[in-house]
């Protein structure tokens, strides 16, 4: 097969299927330029040198509400960002679908729903999304301080709606986070996601 | 027309309707396939699940997203519950997301065995839990049903037929002691053995374990030296080498859908 042919042909199965692959730790984490709920600008780049946790969010998805019903992604939220990690929510349900919400409303439910989060951004036409292969709601990133991203994954170990779970379960992302303030390669750096699909945009 | 004639006519007349819960976008209850049971026989039961148009529920490897509907059962004493049987699912999309589950209805089968010595009327409860999905939004169900059977001969209930009819839908276990899984090139192997009399040639395979081989992929069937082999890449988030491998085969010049069971040593 010819060389650009074959080139041709990997990045049309990456476009066609953007959220079918997943983007391996190791691999440098995609720019990205979105507004926050106040309509501010928050990039990747003004986060340079410091650790950053994405994390995909849909609040009425039964999963999403396990987590923030039951306080933990807020307890973990306040915990990290007290560690000087840059957490960021994203919302990349397009509109209409399930999850969408206008800057405004989604500051004001984020409040309600506990959100301790250093941002909460709109990704409303999804291109960060798929960016970064986001699957499900909670869909977790962590990026090191080099830009890389050292976690690719679930939340944790349970992949339930059952708010008991979260005790008994493996916290993927505390152990991902700990392991890149210490310095150290994350165990389990890619495990999958779960959860409801991120509503993008329906074809 | 007189209820008489109709008697006589031999109609299927049913006193009772399908009692069912609704939860979201889906609706289930219980289906007995006996009237009464006996001491220590397996009285057949069926979860019948209702799936509003547009929706989709999730199989026990749901794919990627989603989640198999689960079953807690509260039973009398002594009484026992056998694994929650699921029929053959369809495969599907949701946005990008492959997935395996139902669409409209699906009849799912439980045996549940009475202790010997058992005796009255038997209370039979189960919780339910499933999510429905569509390409816009996600939502759950939960129900709680019941069942009261009398103690008695074990006769045919009326649903007998709907269950009978359920029951082909549902995988039957061939033995796969003689099978083996080996990675080659990227792709998980699954290689079996099935008895005569069972020909899985044209049947389609849906992986019962997660995290085995890529959802999104066709799996596809050779005949072998030995048997048959059924192949599709590993999928990305498998944790090493398989210690489990489920695959149902269904449809093709299969008379019943089939499930060979692998286990790692």
């Amino acid at each position: 097969m010819k060389q650009h042919t074959f080139l041709g042909a990997v990045l049309g199965a990456m476009i066609c299927s953007s959220t079918a692959w997943a983007i391996e730790p190791g691999d440098a984490a995609p720019a990205f330029s979105v507004k926050n709920t106040k309509g501010e600008e928050v990039t990747l780049a003004s986060q340079k040198g410091k650790v950053v946790v994405l994390e995909w969010v849909n609040y009425e998805c039964p999963f999403v509400k396990k987590h923030y019903g039951s306080g933990n992604i807020p307890k973990l939220q306040e915990k990290y960002t007290g560690k000087d990690v840059v957490w960021i929510t994203v919302n990349s349900s397009a509109e209409g679908q399930q999850g969408y919400l206008a800057a405004t409303e989604l500051g004001e439910r984020s409040k309600k729903e506990g959100n301790k989060a250093s941002q909460i951004v709109l990704d409303t036409d999804g291109a960060v999304g798929k960016a970064y292969g986001a699957k499900t709601t909670p869909h977790l990133f962590v990026i090191d301080k080099e830009g890389k991203v050292a976690y690719n994954g679930a939340i944790d170990s349970k992949d339930t709606t059952d708010v008991k779970d979260i005790e008994s379960a493996d916290s993927y992302i505390s152990n991902a986070i700990d392991a890149v303030l210490a310095g150290k390669t994350v165990d389990n750096a890619k495990t999958k996601p779960y959860g409801c699909g991120v509503k993008y945009a329906s074809k | 027309m007189k209820l008489s004639a109709l008697f006589a006519a031999g109609l299927p007349f049913s006193m009772t309707a399908f009692a069912a819960e609704k939860s979201g976008h889906a609706e289930a209850g219980l289906i007995a396939g006996v009237a009464s049971y006996q001491p220590g026989k397996t009285v057949p039961v069926g979860i019948k699940l209702k799936i509003e148009p547009g929706w989709h529920s999730y199989w026990v490897n749901p794919g990627v997203g989603g989640m198999p509907m689960s079953a807690k059962w509260t039973l009398p004493a002594g009484w026992k519950a056998g694994e929650l049987q699921a029929p053959v699912p369809k495969r599907f999309k949701t946005g990008d997301l492959p997935g395996f589950g139902y669409e409209g209805e699906a009849i799912y089968r439980v045996d549940l065995t009475p202790p010997a010595g058992s005796s009255g009327e038997a209370e039979l409860k189960v919780a339910l839990s499933w999510l429905t999905c569509n390409e816009s939004a996600c939502v759950p169900g939960d129900v709680e049903l019941s069942l009261k059977l009398p103690a008695g001969d074990g006769a045919a209930s009326k649903e007998a037929a709907v269950l009978a009819e359920a029951e082909k839908k549902i995988p039957k276990s061939v033995d796969s002691s003689s099978s083996a899984v080996f990675e080659k090139d990227g792709q998980v192997v699954l290689a079996f053995t099935v008895p005569g009399g069972i020909d899985p040639e044209g049947s389609q395979a849906f992986p019962a374990t997660a995290e085995v081989v890529d959802a999104a992929a066709p799996i596809v069937l050779k005949k072998s030296e030995q048997g048959w082999t059924a192949s599709a890449p590993k999928d990305e988030y498998a944790n090493g080498p398989a210690k489990a491998y489920d695959l149902v085969l269904s449809g093709g010049k299969l008379a019943h859908p089939v499930i060979v069971q692998w286990r790692g040593k």
